[in-house]
């Protein structure tokens, strides 16, 4: 059962970190655009958020793939697929 | 875009966010009535900048959480099929849906906010052996949560599952729509469907919020409908008000500032209901 806590433990360290340091990221380059006046760097941290969820879902099929866990790679993948027909469907 | 009209929507989006993270609630809510009505923001417009505050405030939030494993990320990803899915529809309706529409869904959802707020949360725990065939057996659902006070893992069992799936998909429709997080329809049906420990369904109700309000913002970015000049400062505003702000806030009494809430969403309830027949009072200040 060890094994399986630390195991645990640490997929929801890397989760976090992603989510952390990609918020931070995204907010510093919206921070930048914004000082400069340049819509484009705006617009690329406006980018960089949205697409920080979608990574966390396609790190967390990853991390269920390298468990062999693979009803919740199905099931994340359904969600990424999801996702991905949204954004075919605003093209 | 003038530099003080930026100012003002940075500033206005942190103090939502900061008055709104003392009490432990998203902003979301507060951003589309403060775009329409004192800025004069298009609601499409303004639904479109609230979506990627939305995204900031629950990736910025959600490492404590998880760090705590307070987050069932299981769970999410299971409840996600049907936000995403929510969110999905709520796109390809969106287009068709009327503005008054869209005013009046707003002042329901404000309305259902505030008297939500005045309810007291209750926890159901179920304490009897889980079901070998239910859904959460099967997928592995049921957790455990750490107690600070006793010192160690309390096991929880997850609920209802079905009936969870359907209300997310409710939830998910009603954040693409409105450009809110939804965790007022979230924690609802987490609460009573699928009958979580309070602190379980806040922090995987936060960790959600992201990914659905991704599915529509996504969509919408690609379309052209997101508009930079608006969402950039409110996302900003927005996600530092949660971090620093709220942390700074937190000496305010906590039961004046639900009073004051309750009172500001009944009123913002009532004018996006007016906004909705196609009058507007506060308007005319801005």
């Amino acid at each position: 059962m060890k094994s399986a806590t630390d195991n645990y433990e640490r997929r929801e360290q890397m989760i976090a970190a992603l989510l952390w340091y990609g918020t931070w990221l995204a907010s510093a380059v919206i921070g930048v655009g914004m000082i400069l006046g340049t819509y484009d760097i705006v617009k690329a941290g406006v980018a960089l958020f949205i697409c920080l969820p979608i990574a966390r879902v396609a790190l967390m099929l990853a991390i269920f793939l390298r468990e062999r866990d693979y009803a919740y790679v199905a099931i994340s993948a359904l969600v990424l697929a999801i996702i991905g027909a949204g954004v075919l469907a605003g093209l | 875009m003038e530099l003080s009209t930026i100012f003002w929507l940075f500033a206005a989006a942190f103090c939502a966010s900061a008055l709104g993270g003392v009490l432990g609630m998203a902003s979301g809510i507060f951003i589309v009535p403060m775009l329409t009505l004192l800025f004069g923001v298009d609601i499409r417009v303004a639904i479109g900048a609230s979506l990627v505050s939305v995204i900031a405030c629950s990736c910025g939030s959600a490492a404590p959480f998880l760090k705590g494993r307070l987050t069932n990320i299981r769970l999410a990803v299971v409840l996600e099929t049907a936000t995403t899915l929510g969110a999905l529809t709520g796109v390809l309706f969106i287009g068709i849906a009327s503005t008054s529409f869209l005013y009046g869904l707003f002042a329901v959802i404000l309305a259902i906010s505030a008297q939500q707020m005045l309810a007291r949360r209750r926890e159901m725990i179920d304490a009897t052996a889980p079901n070998v065939k239910s859904w959460a057996t099967v997928l592995r659902l049921h957790s455990s949560v750490p107690d600070s006070v006793i010192g160690k893992d309390v096991p929880y069992q997850v609920g209802r599952v079905p009936l969870g799936l359907a209300l997310m998909y409710g939830a998910g429709l009603i954040s693409a729509l409105l450009g809110i997080g939804s965790g007022v329809l979230k924690i609802p049906a987490m609460d009573t469907a699928l009958r979580l420990p309070i602190k379980v369904s806040s922090a995987t109700s936060n960790f959600m919020i992201g990914v659905t309000a991704a599915a529509s913002a996504a969509a919408y970015f690609v379309r052209g409908d997101i508009d930079i000049d608006i969402a950039g400062p409110v996302a900003l505003g927005s996600v530092i008000g949660a971090l620093v702000g709220a942390r700074a806030l937190m000496g305010l009494p906590a039961d004046k500032l639900r009073i004051f809430f309750v009172v500001v969403l009944v009123l913002l309830a009532v004018q996006m209901l007016l906004s909705a027949l196609g009058i507007n009072i506060l308007g005319g200040l801005a």
